[in-house]
Protein backbone atom coordinates (compact mmCIF):
# COMPACT_ATOMS: atom_id res chain seq x y z
CA UNK A 1 0.00 0.00 0.00
CA UNK A 2 3.20 2.44 0.66
CA UNK A 3 4.37 2.44 -3.04
CA UNK A 4 0.68 3.13 -4.38
CA UNK A 5 0.56 5.68 -1.71
CA UNK A 6 3.55 7.79 -2.48
CA UNK A 7 2.58 7.60 -6.13
CA UNK A 8 -0.80 9.48 -4.93
CA UNK A 9 0.72 11.50 -2.95
CA UNK A 10 3.84 12.90 -6.14
CA UNK A 11 1.08 12.98 -8.36
CA UNK A 12 -1.40 15.07 -6.39
CA UNK A 13 1.44 17.52 -4.89
CA UNK A 14 2.17 19.78 -7.98
CA UNK A 15 -1.34 20.89 -8.48
CA UNK A 16 -1.73 20.92 -4.97
CA UNK A 17 0.95 23.50 -4.43
CA UNK A 18 0.07 25.66 -7.90
CA UNK A 19 -3.33 25.49 -6.81
CA UNK A 20 -2.78 26.05 -3.64
CA UNK A 21 -0.71 29.23 -3.99
CA UNK A 22 -3.03 30.83 -6.69
CA UNK A 23 -6.20 30.64 -3.72
CA UNK A 24 -3.61 31.97 -1.04
CA UNK A 25 -3.01 34.66 -3.65
CA UNK A 26 -6.37 36.02 -3.95
CA UNK A 27 -7.62 35.34 -0.80
CA UNK A 28 -4.66 37.69 0.37
CA UNK A 29 -5.24 40.08 -1.86
CA UNK A 30 -8.99 40.71 -0.98
CA UNK A 31 -10.11 39.01 -4.75
CA UNK A 32 -11.89 35.68 -3.26
CA UNK A 33 -15.00 36.77 -5.52
CA UNK A 34 -12.74 35.02 -8.28
CA UNK A 35 -11.89 31.63 -6.44
CA UNK A 36 -15.05 30.39 -7.89
CA UNK A 37 -13.03 30.37 -11.46
CA UNK A 38 -9.82 28.99 -10.06
CA UNK A 39 -12.34 26.02 -8.63
CA UNK A 40 -14.09 26.10 -12.04
CA UNK A 41 -10.27 25.47 -13.24
CA UNK A 42 -9.64 22.42 -11.25
CA UNK A 43 -12.93 20.94 -11.73
CA UNK A 44 -13.11 20.51 -14.94
CA UNK A 45 -9.54 19.40 -14.93
CA UNK A 46 -10.39 16.37 -12.65
CA UNK A 47 -13.58 15.09 -14.49
CA UNK A 48 -12.19 15.54 -17.70
CA UNK A 49 -8.86 13.44 -16.60
CA UNK A 50 -10.70 11.00 -14.78
CA UNK A 51 -13.45 10.41 -17.70
CA UNK A 52 -10.92 10.32 -20.52
CA UNK A 53 -8.83 8.11 -17.84
CA UNK A 54 -11.72 6.07 -17.66
CA UNK A 55 -11.83 5.95 -21.56
CA UNK A 56 -9.02 4.54 -22.30
CA UNK A 57 -8.79 1.90 -19.15
CA UNK A 58 -12.14 0.17 -19.82
CA UNK A 59 -12.94 1.64 -23.29
CA UNK A 60 -12.42 -0.30 -26.50
CA UNK A 61 -9.14 2.16 -27.71
CA UNK A 62 -6.06 3.04 -25.84
CA UNK A 63 -3.60 5.78 -26.53
CA UNK A 64 0.11 5.10 -27.57
CA UNK A 65 2.91 5.46 -25.11
CA UNK A 66 3.73 8.45 -28.45
CA UNK A 67 1.06 10.01 -28.19
CA UNK A 68 1.35 9.91 -24.30
CA UNK A 69 4.33 11.33 -24.46
CA UNK A 70 3.31 14.58 -27.10
CA UNK A 71 0.74 15.34 -25.21
CA UNK A 72 2.32 15.37 -21.76
CA UNK A 73 5.36 16.86 -22.84
CA UNK A 74 2.93 20.14 -24.73
CA UNK A 75 1.20 20.35 -21.45
CA UNK A 76 3.94 20.53 -19.96
CA UNK A 77 5.70 23.52 -21.89
CA UNK A 78 1.99 25.26 -22.19
CA UNK A 79 1.75 24.50 -18.34
CA UNK A 80 5.57 26.30 -17.98
CA UNK A 81 4.10 29.47 -20.15
CA UNK A 82 1.58 30.18 -18.51
CA UNK A 83 2.74 30.02 -14.47
CA UNK A 84 5.33 32.26 -15.78
CA UNK A 85 2.57 34.60 -16.77
CA UNK A 86 0.96 34.35 -13.67
CA UNK A 87 3.94 34.78 -11.41
CA UNK A 88 4.35 38.48 -13.10
CA UNK A 89 1.05 39.19 -13.22
CA UNK A 90 1.00 38.75 -9.44
CA UNK A 91 4.08 40.50 -8.84
CA UNK A 92 2.60 43.83 -11.15
CA UNK A 93 -0.29 43.92 -9.13
CA UNK A 94 1.88 43.62 -6.25
CA UNK A 95 3.43 46.59 -7.54
CA UNK A 96 -0.11 48.59 -7.41
CA UNK A 97 -1.20 47.30 -4.43
CA UNK A 98 1.43 48.83 -2.60
CA UNK A 99 0.33 52.60 -3.93
CA UNK A 100 -2.71 53.15 -3.84
CA UNK A 101 -4.24 52.28 -7.43
CA UNK A 102 -7.34 50.06 -5.93
CA UNK A 103 -9.74 50.92 -8.53
CA UNK A 104 -7.62 50.30 -11.60
CA UNK A 105 -6.27 47.43 -10.81
CA UNK A 106 -9.77 45.37 -10.46
CA UNK A 107 -10.11 45.86 -14.23
CA UNK A 108 -6.87 43.84 -14.82
CA UNK A 109 -7.68 41.38 -12.12
CA UNK A 110 -11.21 40.51 -14.19
CA UNK A 111 -9.66 40.55 -17.18
CA UNK A 112 -7.02 37.91 -15.72
CA UNK A 113 -9.86 36.46 -14.04
CA UNK A 114 -10.50 33.53 -16.84
CA UNK A 115 -6.93 32.95 -17.34
CA UNK A 116 -6.50 31.63 -13.42
CA UNK A 117 -9.03 29.39 -13.72
CA UNK A 118 -6.82 28.16 -16.51
CA UNK A 119 -3.86 27.68 -15.39
CA UNK A 120 -5.59 26.13 -12.37
CA UNK A 121 -6.92 23.68 -15.02
CA UNK A 122 -3.56 22.95 -16.14
CA UNK A 123 -1.92 22.87 -12.99
CA UNK A 124 -3.80 19.76 -12.54
CA UNK A 125 -4.45 18.39 -16.09
CA UNK A 126 -1.47 18.48 -16.76
CA UNK A 127 -0.54 15.01 -14.70
CA UNK A 128 -4.47 14.55 -14.29
CA UNK A 129 -4.13 12.12 -17.27
CA UNK A 130 -1.88 10.14 -16.12
CA UNK A 131 -2.78 10.03 -12.37
CA UNK A 132 -6.54 9.20 -13.72
CA UNK A 133 -5.17 6.17 -15.43
CA UNK A 134 -2.80 5.18 -12.68
CA UNK A 135 -5.69 5.08 -9.82
CA UNK A 136 -8.36 3.60 -12.61
CA UNK A 137 -5.85 1.10 -12.72
CA UNK A 138 -6.10 0.73 -9.00
CA UNK A 139 -9.75 0.65 -9.23
CA UNK A 140 -9.76 -2.42 -11.85
CA UNK A 141 -7.16 -4.06 -9.59
CA UNK A 142 -9.55 -3.35 -6.81
CA UNK A 143 -11.15 -7.14 -7.26
CA UNK A 144 -7.73 -8.74 -5.73
CA UNK A 145 -7.91 -6.68 -2.99
CA UNK A 146 -8.48 -2.92 -1.88
CA UNK A 147 -5.40 -1.86 -0.68
CA UNK A 148 -3.60 -0.59 -4.02
CA UNK A 149 -6.82 1.85 -4.24
CA UNK A 150 -6.74 2.97 -0.67
CA UNK A 151 -3.13 3.56 -0.57
CA UNK A 152 -3.58 5.60 -4.14
CA UNK A 153 -6.48 7.80 -2.69
CA UNK A 154 -4.55 8.48 0.72
CA UNK A 155 -1.79 9.71 -1.02
CA UNK A 156 -4.12 12.27 -3.20
CA UNK A 157 -5.51 13.08 0.16
CA UNK A 158 -2.65 14.08 1.72
CA UNK A 159 -1.35 16.06 -1.36
CA UNK A 160 -4.72 18.44 -0.86
CA UNK A 161 -4.00 18.43 2.83
CA UNK A 162 -0.65 19.76 2.21
CA UNK A 163 -1.52 22.11 -0.26
CA UNK A 164 -3.94 23.29 2.52
CA UNK A 165 -1.06 23.92 4.78
CA UNK A 166 0.65 25.47 2.51
CA UNK A 167 -1.97 28.12 1.55
CA UNK A 168 -2.61 28.71 5.32
CA UNK A 169 0.86 29.51 6.33
CA UNK A 170 1.23 31.35 3.31
CA UNK A 171 -1.57 33.33 4.70
CA UNK A 172 0.29 34.14 7.81
CA UNK A 173 3.14 35.91 5.62
CA UNK A 174 3.34 39.61 5.59
CA UNK A 175 2.47 40.97 2.37
CA UNK A 176 5.62 41.59 1.09
CA UNK A 177 7.09 38.93 2.39
CA UNK A 178 4.02 36.65 0.79
CA UNK A 179 4.28 38.07 -3.07
CA UNK A 180 8.05 37.59 -2.97
CA UNK A 181 8.26 34.18 -1.69
CA UNK A 182 5.12 32.48 -3.56
CA UNK A 183 5.89 33.94 -6.71
CA UNK A 184 9.53 32.81 -6.24
CA UNK A 185 8.43 29.07 -5.42
CA UNK A 186 6.36 29.31 -8.65
CA UNK A 187 9.24 30.05 -10.85
CA UNK A 188 11.10 27.13 -9.24
CA UNK A 189 8.10 25.02 -9.74
CA UNK A 190 7.73 25.79 -13.46
CA UNK A 191 11.47 25.16 -13.72
CA UNK A 192 10.90 21.68 -12.70
CA UNK A 193 8.03 21.31 -15.17
CA UNK A 194 10.07 22.46 -17.61
CA UNK A 195 13.37 20.66 -17.05
CA UNK A 196 10.47 17.23 -16.56
CA UNK A 197 9.36 18.41 -19.97
CA UNK A 198 12.73 18.74 -21.56
CA UNK A 199 13.25 14.81 -20.10
CA UNK A 200 10.16 13.71 -21.89
CA UNK A 201 11.11 15.36 -25.01
CA UNK A 202 14.40 13.19 -24.20
CA UNK A 203 12.63 9.74 -24.08
CA UNK A 204 10.54 10.39 -27.03
CA UNK A 205 13.79 11.03 -28.95
CA UNK A 206 12.97 14.26 -29.89
CA UNK A 207 15.50 16.14 -28.07
CA UNK A 208 19.34 14.04 -27.11
CA UNK A 209 20.95 13.09 -24.68
CA UNK A 210 18.78 11.31 -22.45
CA UNK A 211 22.02 9.00 -21.19
CA UNK A 212 24.14 12.27 -20.67
CA UNK A 213 23.97 11.95 -16.65
CA UNK A 214 24.77 15.34 -14.77
CA UNK A 215 24.22 13.57 -11.69
CA UNK A 216 22.87 10.12 -10.65
CA UNK A 217 21.46 10.20 -6.79
CA UNK A 218 19.15 6.92 -6.99
CA UNK A 219 21.50 5.49 -4.24
CA UNK A 220 20.95 8.41 -1.82
CA UNK A 221 17.09 9.19 -2.86
CA UNK A 222 15.18 6.76 -4.23
CA UNK A 223 12.55 7.62 -6.09
CA UNK A 224 10.22 5.02 -3.74
CA UNK A 225 11.37 7.23 -0.48
CA UNK A 226 9.41 9.34 0.76
CA UNK A 227 11.81 12.37 0.75
CA UNK A 228 12.23 11.51 -2.93
CA UNK A 229 8.45 11.38 -3.66
CA UNK A 230 8.01 14.91 -1.78
CA UNK A 231 11.20 16.35 -3.85
CA UNK A 232 9.59 14.84 -6.92
CA UNK A 233 5.94 15.89 -6.32
CA UNK A 234 7.24 19.46 -5.06
CA UNK A 235 9.82 20.69 -6.93
CA UNK A 236 10.11 17.64 -10.40
CA UNK A 237 13.71 17.05 -8.46
CA UNK A 238 14.89 13.55 -10.37
CA UNK A 239 17.46 11.79 -8.77
CA UNK A 240 18.89 11.20 -12.31
CA UNK A 241 19.16 14.25 -13.96
CA UNK A 242 20.50 14.85 -17.78
CA UNK A 243 22.61 17.75 -18.27
CA UNK A 244 20.08 19.36 -20.54
CA UNK A 245 17.30 19.13 -18.18
CA UNK A 246 20.14 20.82 -15.59
CA UNK A 247 20.92 24.05 -18.38
CA UNK A 248 16.80 24.20 -18.94
CA UNK A 249 16.10 24.34 -15.17
CA UNK A 250 19.17 27.42 -14.65
CA UNK A 251 18.39 28.96 -18.23
CA UNK A 252 15.28 29.62 -16.79
CA UNK A 253 15.52 29.85 -12.92
CA UNK A 254 18.21 32.50 -13.53
CA UNK A 255 16.70 35.22 -15.90
CA UNK A 256 13.19 34.73 -14.25
CA UNK A 257 13.82 34.77 -10.93
CA UNK A 258 16.27 38.16 -11.61
CA UNK A 259 13.14 39.95 -13.78
CA UNK A 260 10.65 38.94 -10.75
CA UNK A 261 12.59 39.67 -7.70
CA UNK A 262 13.54 43.48 -9.45
CA UNK A 263 9.91 43.69 -10.31
CA UNK A 264 8.68 43.14 -7.18
CA UNK A 265 11.55 44.38 -5.08
CA UNK A 266 11.29 48.00 -6.90
CA UNK A 267 10.96 50.62 -4.27
CA UNK A 268 6.83 51.24 -4.20
CA UNK A 269 6.38 52.91 -0.49
CA UNK A 270 7.99 53.02 2.75
CA UNK A 271 6.16 49.47 3.55
CA UNK A 272 8.92 48.05 1.53
CA UNK A 273 11.84 49.18 4.15
CA UNK A 274 9.78 47.32 6.82
CA UNK A 275 10.03 43.78 4.85
CA UNK A 276 10.43 41.39 7.97
CA UNK A 277 12.58 38.45 7.10
CA UNK A 278 11.59 35.47 5.82
CA UNK A 279 10.68 32.11 7.78
CA UNK A 280 13.40 29.60 7.31
CA UNK A 281 11.49 27.43 4.48
CA UNK A 282 12.39 24.30 2.79
CA UNK A 283 12.97 25.50 -1.17
CA UNK A 284 14.81 28.97 -0.32
CA UNK A 285 16.36 30.36 -3.44
CA UNK A 286 19.48 31.69 -2.93
CA UNK A 287 18.61 34.99 -5.12
CA UNK A 288 15.79 35.90 -3.04
CA UNK A 289 18.85 37.48 -0.78
CA UNK A 290 19.23 40.19 -2.96
CA UNK A 291 18.37 43.76 -2.13
CA UNK A 292 16.54 46.01 -4.28
CA UNK B 1 -0.07 40.77 -21.23
CA UNK B 2 -4.02 39.39 -21.00
CA UNK B 3 -3.67 38.10 -24.76
CA UNK B 4 -0.82 35.98 -24.72
CA UNK B 5 -2.01 33.37 -21.97
CA UNK B 6 -5.12 33.37 -23.89
CA UNK B 7 -3.23 32.31 -26.84
CA UNK B 8 -1.38 29.73 -25.07
CA UNK B 9 -4.08 28.24 -23.88
CA UNK B 10 -5.83 27.88 -27.36
CA UNK B 11 -2.89 26.54 -28.74
CA UNK B 12 -2.61 23.79 -26.01
CA UNK B 13 -6.05 22.84 -26.97
CA UNK B 14 -5.42 22.68 -30.52
CA UNK B 15 -2.53 20.55 -29.90
CA UNK B 16 -4.02 17.79 -27.57
CA UNK B 17 -7.09 17.72 -30.07
CA UNK B 18 -4.85 17.29 -32.74
CA UNK B 19 -2.83 14.73 -31.02
CA UNK B 20 -6.11 12.51 -30.24
CA UNK B 21 -7.39 12.94 -33.64
CA UNK B 22 -3.99 11.56 -35.74
CA UNK B 23 -4.65 8.31 -35.34
CA UNK B 24 -2.81 7.62 -32.23
CA UNK B 25 -5.03 5.36 -30.33
CA UNK B 26 -5.22 1.87 -31.37
CA UNK B 27 -7.83 -0.46 -30.65
CA UNK B 28 -7.36 -3.02 -27.88
CA UNK B 29 -8.29 -6.95 -28.97
CA UNK B 30 -6.58 -6.49 -32.25
CA UNK B 31 -2.86 -7.32 -32.19
CA UNK B 32 -1.26 -9.30 -29.72
CA UNK B 33 -1.21 -9.03 -25.92
CA UNK B 34 1.89 -9.79 -23.69
CA UNK B 35 1.66 -11.18 -20.09
CA UNK B 36 4.38 -9.02 -18.09
CA UNK B 37 4.87 -9.71 -15.12
CA UNK B 38 7.77 -7.27 -12.70
CA UNK B 39 8.39 -8.59 -9.38
CA UNK B 40 11.24 -6.89 -7.06
CA UNK B 41 13.80 -9.67 -8.73
CA UNK B 42 12.52 -11.21 -11.75
CA UNK B 43 10.65 -10.27 -15.67
CA UNK B 44 8.80 -12.29 -16.71
CA UNK B 45 7.57 -11.63 -20.35
CA UNK B 46 5.68 -14.29 -21.78
CA UNK B 47 5.89 -15.06 -24.73
CA UNK B 48 9.01 -13.06 -25.74
CA UNK B 49 7.89 -12.30 -29.10
CA UNK B 50 5.24 -11.06 -31.38
CA UNK B 51 3.98 -9.71 -34.86
CA UNK B 52 4.15 -6.30 -35.86
CA UNK B 53 1.96 -4.32 -35.68
CA UNK B 54 -0.25 -3.12 -32.66
CA UNK B 55 1.34 -4.68 -29.08
CA UNK B 56 0.11 -4.14 -25.67
CA UNK B 57 2.26 -5.57 -22.84
CA UNK B 58 0.04 -5.95 -19.76
CA UNK B 59 2.47 -5.19 -17.03
CA UNK B 60 1.57 -6.70 -13.35
CA UNK B 61 3.59 -5.53 -10.31
CA UNK B 62 3.61 -8.76 -8.03
CA UNK B 63 6.38 -6.79 -6.13
CA UNK B 64 6.91 -4.70 -3.10
CA UNK B 65 7.82 -1.46 -4.58
CA UNK B 66 6.42 0.87 -7.39
CA UNK B 67 8.13 -0.86 -10.89
CA UNK B 68 8.36 0.73 -14.56
CA UNK B 69 8.01 -1.43 -17.83
CA UNK B 70 10.14 -0.10 -20.77
CA UNK B 71 10.67 -1.28 -24.08
CA UNK B 72 14.28 -0.23 -25.93
CA UNK B 73 15.15 -0.69 -29.30
CA UNK B 74 17.91 -2.98 -30.34
CA UNK B 75 20.98 -0.65 -29.41
CA UNK B 76 18.99 -0.77 -25.57
CA UNK B 77 18.85 3.13 -25.75
CA UNK B 78 16.13 4.23 -27.48
CA UNK B 79 12.92 4.04 -25.70
CA UNK B 80 10.22 2.70 -27.98
CA UNK B 81 7.66 2.62 -25.23
CA UNK B 82 7.27 3.30 -21.04
CA UNK B 83 4.88 2.63 -18.40
CA UNK B 84 5.93 4.06 -15.08
CA UNK B 85 4.01 4.38 -11.65
CA UNK B 86 2.82 0.88 -11.86
CA UNK B 87 2.08 0.50 -7.59
CA UNK B 88 2.49 -2.72 -6.28
CA UNK B 89 -0.13 -5.18 -6.91
CA UNK B 90 -1.62 -2.99 -10.10
CA UNK B 91 -1.88 -3.91 -13.54
CA UNK B 92 -1.38 -1.22 -15.97
CA UNK B 93 -0.77 -1.41 -20.45
CA UNK B 94 2.24 -0.24 -22.59
CA UNK B 95 0.41 -0.05 -26.32
CA UNK B 96 3.46 0.19 -29.04
CA UNK B 97 3.39 0.13 -32.60
CA UNK B 98 6.30 -1.81 -33.80
CA UNK B 99 7.74 -3.34 -36.78
CA UNK B 100 9.92 -6.48 -37.33
CA UNK B 101 13.12 -6.31 -35.36
CA UNK B 102 15.07 -7.16 -31.76
CA UNK B 103 13.96 -4.92 -28.94
CA UNK B 104 14.81 -5.52 -25.36
CA UNK B 105 12.04 -4.98 -22.56
CA UNK B 106 13.13 -3.79 -19.37
CA UNK B 107 11.50 -3.75 -15.67
CA UNK B 108 12.44 -1.31 -13.28
CA UNK B 109 11.56 -1.95 -10.00
CA UNK B 110 11.85 1.03 -7.81
CA UNK B 111 11.77 2.84 -10.92
CA UNK B 112 15.20 3.13 -11.03
CA UNK B 113 18.53 1.80 -12.84
CA UNK B 114 18.58 -0.20 -16.13
CA UNK B 115 16.08 -2.64 -14.73
CA UNK B 116 16.49 -6.67 -15.63
CA UNK B 117 16.30 -6.98 -19.67
CA UNK B 118 15.86 -9.51 -22.06
CA UNK B 119 15.66 -9.80 -25.38
CA UNK B 120 12.23 -9.52 -27.31
CA UNK B 121 11.48 -10.11 -30.94
CA UNK B 122 9.05 -8.67 -33.05
CA UNK B 123 8.30 -10.81 -36.43
CA UNK B 124 6.69 -10.18 -39.37
CA UNK B 125 7.47 -8.71 -43.51
CA UNK B 126 8.92 -5.04 -43.50
CA UNK B 127 5.35 -4.01 -44.97
CA UNK B 128 3.13 -3.83 -41.46
CA UNK B 129 0.04 -2.09 -41.54
CA UNK B 130 -0.14 1.12 -39.58
CA UNK B 131 -3.23 1.83 -37.24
Amino acid sequence: MLGNYLIGLREGLEAALVVSILVAYLVKTSRSHLLGRVWAGVGAAVLLSLGVGAALTFGTRTLTYQAQEAIGGLLSIVAVGLVTWMVFWMAGNARSLRGELHAKVDDAVDRGGWTLAVVAFLAVAREGLETALFVWSAVRSAGGGASPLLGALLGILTAVLLGWLIYRGALRLNLATFFTWTGAALIVVAAGVLSYGVHDLQEAGILPGLDALAFDVTEQVPPGSWYGTLLKGTVNFSPATTWLEVIAWVGYVVPVMWLFLRTVRRPASPADARTSAPDARTSAPAAADIRA
Amino acid sequence: MSPAPRVLAAAATCAVALAGCTATTTPTGTGSTIAVRSTDDACEVAPAQAPSGSIVFSVTNGGSQATEFYLYGEDGLRIVGEVEDIGPGLTRDLVVEAGPGSYVSACKPGMVGEGIRAAFTVTGSAAEPTA
